[in-house]
């Protein structure tokens, strides 16, 4: 039986590759994959979601790029012993700032949607944007 | 694909057999007695010892027995139209409904498909056509001695002409299905082609299947070599003048006479005519007839199917 | 290695009518391809001649580098193969249907025939006429499975299926995909249901193909643009245009993009494929009824 299971939004605008590996990255954040878990192996995330099982490879590629996972040859794709630490108390500042934001949100009269859109400009204009 | 091809065919088989074997019941019974009748009757002694001698009483009494079953059997003779058009069906259901492209797109060619498919059918057909042929030809035996051979209704179902009939309406109806790609309105239509030509064959082409004979005598006694045959034309002239003239269609039966008028004592007759010698070579070549245009029928299915886009 | 399936300037008429014309394309082996365009425009017909139903009228097909035609016999048992209507024996049993691929096809897997059935849940001794539509769809594809191809046809396999049956059928097709080197083009007129399992795409309009490719790479260089109200003839002539639009104010475009587009009058914008495809397809649409019309 696999340890996760993947969910797909494919409203999102979000690539299936990139979805199923943020999707891994937030189960090794949350600590429910740990080092030398295996990953779902292509089949069963494929039998599950009805993708293209190159879109799994290219996932697990990333997360290997990234050193979050390896392959092991004839086994399967394994979560790193060195991957990121899950989020613990180390985090503790950041959250409460992130509480006390959203308590200022809302008191300014922001609804979720308001506040959606705020953190997804936000994200974006963070990350670089390709043009063609 | 042997197991397919019958598996496929399979219940269409198992009518036509199960035809086969209801007329058996139905006929085998009846026959014992005809034959029994005919044998332990004396008609059989009566007719053998005298040939063109009228065995009156026997006769009388074995034609109030069995004449009106005798009559009824003429209508067997659509029986191999059937069973021919029925083993036709699995073949052209395939083509209809598109099955054909399940088994094209397997590991096997289309050629091996077909001569399978054909050669089960026609081994089919050809085992209940046998079996028809067999039965037929048993049953009828004593009438056959009573009303000659070459009688229409009597010779279409005896010897092996029953078996050409089957493969021939086999081969109608396959070579229509395949050109018209519908099962149900094909058999029908290859049925009543098989009724168009068994009327035509009968009726015009029989007599010149083999070449006749003719004879010129005088005076009214048939003579003994007119005995069981058939009379396709009959001309009587007195001093050069035509007395009597009339076409072939009918049989002279074993005991029938021609003409016996008195006025016609002094009369020259002139026949033309099939002896009952030439059963067996009329026999044979009508089979070969219907069996070789039955074959020529499949090949051409065959060749349009093998081309199908 | 030759691909998996090679077409130039293949066509096929009927009478006097063009079923399909001037197919020219490449299908990679490994590639998990959509054939997508509406009814009418050649699907079934280029799938048929794939397989050596269909005798091409002009132009050449190969299969894995072979005539399929001509070399029958040695392209079928490499080749499988799913007509549209789902064609199975309505009188046999489900055991019996799996008699006939062993008994058809000499690379036959039977055990794994027997367990994909078994996974189904389905009893041997029904009668295939008395399943499912899905079910008989999932019959079917096990089938075209077990005689192990190394390329698979399927002829708008899901069109007549409800969801869930449409779900599961994919699923067992991308289960193929991900076990064995497998090759599967999959011909739809509806995208939605190939996009997952997809990684190539064919469009073919009219007989013709408007539009072949990666559909990474598709979705990577098609762009809308938008702008105020102007003519497309400077970016016509850097790059392809698909579709132009204008309204009184805004005009819009639709490119297949040879490179970066660097025009500082236009807001790009990334486009989902569906867009894409429809763009091709309408466009062929008005040229259709353009056409009727003079």
């Amino acid at each position: 039986m696999a340890l996760i299971e993947f969910h797909l939004d494919s409203r999102s605008g979000v690539p299936t590759y990139l979805q199923l590996a943020n999707q891994v990255r937030h189960a090794v954040q949350l600590g429910i994959l740990r080092p030398g878990d295996q990953l779902p192996t292509v089949k069963e995330v494929v039998s599950g979601l009805a993708i293209n099982p190159n879109t799994v490879l290219k996932a697990y590629g990333t997360l290997e790029t990234d050193g979050i996972a390896e392959g092991r040859r004839g086994q399967g794709t394994f979560v790193k012993s060195s991957a990121p630490a899950p989020l613990g108390d180390d985090f503790g500042n950041l959250r409460r700032s992130l509480r006390d934001w959203f308590g200022r949100a809302r008191a300014a009269g922001l609804d979720d949607r308001a506040i959606e859109a705020l953190l997804s400009e936000q994200h974006s204009s963070g990350s670089a944007k390709r043009v063609a | 694909m042997t197991w397919l091809g019958w598996r496929l065919q399979r219940t269409e088989t198992i009518v036509a057999l199960g035809i086969v074997a209801l007329l058996s019941a139905l006929l085998v019974p009846t026959g014992i007695n005809m034959w029994d009748a005919y044998n332990h009757g004396g008609l059989g002694a009566c007719l053998g010892a005298n040939p063109g001698f009228s065995c009156g009483n026997r006769i009388g009494n074995f034609r109030a027995q069995f004449q009106s079953l005798s009559d009824l059997a003429n209508w067997f003779t659509l029986v191999p139209g059937v069973i021919g058009v029925l083993l036709a069906a699995p073949f052209v259901a395939d083509l209809e409904n598109g099955t054909y492209r399940l088994a094209w797109t397997q590991s096997i060619t289309r050629g091996r498909w077909v001569f399978t498919k054909l050669g089960l059918s026609l081994l089919a057909a050809l085992l209940a056509g046998g079996a028809l042929t067999l039965l037929f030809d048993w049953w009828r035996g004593p009438t056959a001695h009573l009303d000659g051979r070459l009688d229409t209704g009597i010779y279409d179902s005896t010897g092996t002409v029953m078996l050409g009939y089957t493969l021939f309406a086999l081969g109608l109806a396959i070579a229509l299905g395949v050109l018209w790609r519908r099962s149900a309105a094909s058999l029908v239509v290859a049925f009543i082609g098989y009724f168009a030509t068994r009327i035509l064959v009968d009726y015009k082409l029989r007599e010149h299947l083999v070449s006749p004979l003719t004879a010129t005598w005088k005076g009214a006694q048939q003579p003994a070599f007119l005995n069981d045959a058939r009379i396709l034309s009959l001309r009587a002239t007195i001093h050069g003048h035509e007395v009597l003239s009339g076409g072939g269609g009918g049989f002279i039966g074993g005991t029938g006479k021609v003409g016996a008028a008195p006025g016609l004592k002094n009369a020259i007759f002139h026949a033309v005519y099939q002896p009952n010698s030439h059963y067996w070579p009329l026999q044979l070549t009508e089979t070969a007839l219907f069996a070789g245009v039955a074959l020529l029928l499949i090949a051409f299915a065959a060749w349009r199917v093998l081309r199908t886009d | 290695m030759s691909a998996a399936l090679e077409t130039h300037g293949l066509g096929k008429r009927y009478g006097s009518q063009w079923a399909l014309r001037d197919c020219t394309l490449e299908i990679p082996r490994g590639s998990v391809t959509a054939l997508v365009g509406p009814n009418g425009a050649g699907k079934t017909t280029l799938l048929r001649m794939a397989v050596g139903l269909t005798r091409p009228s002009e132009g050449s097909v190969r299969v894995l580098g072979l005539d399929p035609r001509a070399d029958a016999a040695e392209t079928l048992p490499r080749v499988g193969f799913l007509a549209q209507e789902h064609p199975l024996y309505g009188a046999f049993t489900v055991a019996e249907m799996l008699h006939v691929g062993r008994s058809l096809n000499p690379g036959w897997d039977d055990e794994s025939a027997r367990a994909r059935i078994a996974e189904l849940g389905l009893p041997l001794k029904k009668k295939v006429r008395s399943l499912s539509g899905g079910q008989r769809a999932q019959v079917a594809l096990t089938l075209a499975l077990a005689k192990r191809p190394e390329v698979l046809f399927l002829d708008e396999p899901v069109a007549s299926l409800d969801p869930l049956a449409r779900r599961e059928f994919m699923q067992t097709v991308a289960e193929a995909v991900a076990e064995h080197e497998l090759t599967v083009v999959l011909s739809s007129h509806i995208l939605a249901d190939l996009e997952r399992v997809c990684d190539h795409l064919v469009i073919l309009a009219v007989g013709r193909t408007q539009l072949a490719g990666s559909i990474d790479e598709i979705v990577a260089t098609h762009r809308l643009l938008t702008g105020p109200r102007d003519s497309a003839e400077d970016v016509a002539r850097v790059h392809e245009v698909v579709r132009e639009s204008h309204a009184e104010r805004q005009t819009t475009l639709l490119v297949r993009a040879n490179g970066h587009v660097y025009d500082a009058r236009w807001t790009v914008h990334e486009l989902d494929l569906e867009e894409i495809v429809l763009a091709y397809l309408g466009q062929d649409a008005a040229r259709r009824r353009e056409a009727v019309v003079s």
